[in-house]
């Protein structure tokens, strides 16, 4: 069901000797009384015109069908013909619907036509028609024009097989390039650059077999496509970049360590702790041998012990200051100046401050959980204390 | 510089191809644009009119309606293809493709662009040496496209022997069809030493330049610019004649733009009829603000 859609067929038809607007306006008058006695009928004709081209004797039967319904119809009320309206607008629906699966069916023969058929062109759509959306496939006529595309196509058209590779330099791939899915920036530049790679070594294959020059030697310059300025631009960005990453990793590195320096400054302190307690414990368990071998009061020695250790020191001392009172004055003097002046800010000494508030070595978590009276020594019982004096 | 170049084209001109003389590719372009271009679609021209040395720049074209000029202009300079860039409302670029004196003309929309300056990719060329083309198979699919293919091989294909070209090959621009668009990508090609197992054995005797060529592997660099192109429609004359083929496809970019607008005017059109039927339907029930009391109004009754 082939109809002239476009001004090339009518030319084409013109020159063929068919004249279709006179054939169509012979049609009209013949059938100027048909359509008399039905509005309806217009549209049916219509078509008929439009198939008239290819099937002549087909139109002639289709419409007296159509009339013949319309003739008992005519007697019916108003309401039952414009349902009667409806219902040709459907049938109209399902003819245009059978036409587009006709054309469809037949494309695959015409591939060769002049036009492709899916479409209806706007100029061949009744008035009527336009008021019903469904009718309209596209809105745009669709033109393309397989014998004219070909003709023009052989007209300008390279003779690639006969010219050497060199003059065209133009490869196409074996098979068509797929992309999946275009929005897949990845995929779709590493297809594009497989094609190109592709390319040139098929490329380089048949120019090296015609002798021609290929690739560059070292030593010839010439003006590139992008200037030393522009090329320093880039050389600059890629440097910048890479140091920018450069830098953010050590400034993470950095934060990492600092995270971590905290626990390792904690660490510290603690093992220092920990030696300080061991050699405290050392000296006492020392000392305790020693009292041991001295004296026979193993168990209460640590009631003596304290003034023995004293009587001792201070003996030692004493012994000390005598062999050099120079010294120990000066050691007073010393004191005396750090307490009292002789240099440096004297105000707010003994206050706090950040340092003293962070040194945490006076603190032991032991100590602060146990109860309050449990930290003291117990004082023995009076028998023992009386026993022991 | 002009010793090297000249012991190479004479090995090129020793193949035995001249004496055929049969046909040779002889093209020269006219690259223009229309007024009314942003400073990205010039310098989409300066790279495209600094890869075409068989190309030739002219000042902006004043009209937008009579291109049949072109034509003349063309002729002027001995061009027998055109490519003409035309923007509107200084935001959309169409891409006019033309063999000169009689067609075939193809119009295409160009999008995406991003021009050499901008994308910052380390791959570089001669300046006017001749591109390798390579074109997707799907381009032989429809007649429509085995033309456009056509025209963008004489637009930018470089004659062998064109004024300014050079005599080596060091980039290629693919074509490539997708989502039924034109995708253009320029790369350059880069050759890396191959490993030499095979180079001890026998580069000896033979020639060198030939051995080496062939043992380098290629890889590709990008260069730029990119751009996506969509046809739109092909003319039979050059910028006339009939229509012969159209992109149903094809939306034009104010019809998207107005299609956003209208959503956004959508949003405020429904917003007010929402307004309206909340109000009638509370007039409905009774509700509005300006009524007067009733004896049996609830206020006036629990008072």
């Amino acid at each position: 069901m082939a109809k002239p859609k476009s001004k090339l067929k009518n030319a084409l038809n013109r020159q063929l000797g068919k004249d279709p607007i006179r054939d169509k306006l012979k049609k009209i008058s013949r059938r100027q009384p048909k359509k008399r006695e039905s509005i309806g009928d217009e549209k049916k004709e219509v078509e008929e015109w439009e198939d008239a081209e290819e099937e002549d004797e087909d139109d002639e039967e289709v419409p007296e069908l159509v009339d013949t319904s319309k003739n008992t119809s005519k007697t019916s009320a108003a309401a039952e013909e414009i349902q009667d309206k409806d219902e040709e607008e459907e049938e109209d629906e399902e003819d245009e619907e059978e036409e587009e699966e006709d054309d469809e069916d037949d494309e695959d023969d015409e591939g060769d036509e002049d036009e492709d058929e899916d479409d209806i062109a706007l100029s061949d759509i009744d008035d009527d028609d336009l008021e019903v959306p469904d009718l309209l496939p596209h809105q745009k006529l669709t033109i393309n024009n397989h014998s004219a595309l070909t003709q023009v196509l052989e007209r300008i058209a390279l003779p690639l097989s006969s010219l050497p590779f060199v003059e065209h330099q133009s490869v196409t791939t074996d098979a068509p390039v797929e992309i999946k899915d275009v929005d897949d920036d990845l995929n779709r530049e590493l297809t594009f650059y497989k094609q190109a790679l592709d390319a040139v070594n098929i490329a380089r294959k048949k120019l090296t077999k015609e002798g021609v020059p290929f690739s560059r030697p070292t030593d010839y310059f010439a003006e590139m496509l992008k200037d030393d300025e522009h090329m320093g631009l880039i050389k600059q960005k890629l440097l910048d970049e890479a140091a920018n990453k450069k830098a953010a990793a050590e400034a993470r590195r950095q934060r990492d360590l600092k995270k971590f320096g905290k626990q390792v400054q904690f660490a510290k302190l603690e093992e220092r702790n920990k030696a300080k307690k061991d050699t405290l414990e050392k000296i006492q368990v020392l000392k305790r041998k020693r009292q041991g071998a001295d004296t026979e009061f193993t168990n209460e020695s640590d009631m003596f012990d304290v003034a023995l250790e004293d009587a001792v020191a201070s003996s030692g001392r004493k012994d000390k200051r005598d062999r050099d009172p120079s010294r120990a004055s000066r050691a007073k003097r010393q004191k005396k100046d750090q307490k009292y002046g002789h240099g440096g800010k004297k105000r707010f000494s003994k206050s706090g401050d950040a340092e003293s508030t962070a040194d945490l070595s006076g603190f032991s978590a032991k100590r602060n959980k146990s109860s309050f009276a449990a930290g003291k020594k117990k004082r023995p019982g009076k028998s023992k204390r009386a026993s022991a004096r | 510089m002009a010793s090297v170049y000249k012991s190479v084209s004479k090995t090129g001109t020793k193949a035995p191809k001249d004496e055929e003389g049969t046909k040779k590719n002889k093209q020269r372009v006219l690259v223009l644009t229309s007024r009314g271009v942003t400073y990205r679609h010039r310098h989409l021209l300066n790279d495209l009119v600094a890869m075409l040395p068989h190309g030739r720049k002219d000042a902006k074209l004043d009209t937008k309606s009579k291109l049949y000029h072109l034509n003349e202009i063309a002729d002027l300079y001995n061009c027998n293809n055109v490519l003409f860039f035309e923007a509107r409302k200084r935001q959309d670029l169409y891409m006019w493709m033309s063999k000169a004196p009689n067609g075939p003309c193809i119009k295409l929309h160009v999008q995406n662009l991003h021009t050499m300056e901008e994308l910052h990719f380390t791959g570089n060329a001669l300046k006017g040496s001749r591109p390798i083309l390579s074109f997707d198979a799907t381009f032989d699919r429809t007649p429509a496209m085995k033309l456009i293919k056509e025209v963008l091989l004489h637009v930018f294909g470089v004659p062998k022997g064109a004024r300014k070209s050079k005599p080596f090959i060091d980039h290629v621009l693919s074509f490539t069809i997708a989502d039924g668009k034109i995708w253009f990508r320029n790369y350059q090609v880069s050759e890396v030493e191959a490993p030499k197992k095979t180079d001890d054995t026998d580069a000896a005797d033979k020639p060198k330049s030939k051995k080496s060529s062939e043992q380098t592997e290629l890889s590709l660099v990008e260069i730029g610019p990119r751009f996506v192109m969509t046809p739109i429609i092909i003319l039979e004359g050059s910028f006339g004649g009939p229509v012969i083929y159209e992109n149903k496809e094809f939306v034009s970019p104010n019809a998207v733009r107005s299609e956003i607008r209208k959503k956004k005017a959508q949003r405020y059109n429904s917003r007010t009829e929402e307004k309206q039927r909340l109000e009638t339907k509370r007039g409905e029930l009774g509700l509005e603000p300006g009524r007067p009391k009733g004896e049996l109004d609830e206020s006036v009754l629990f008072a």
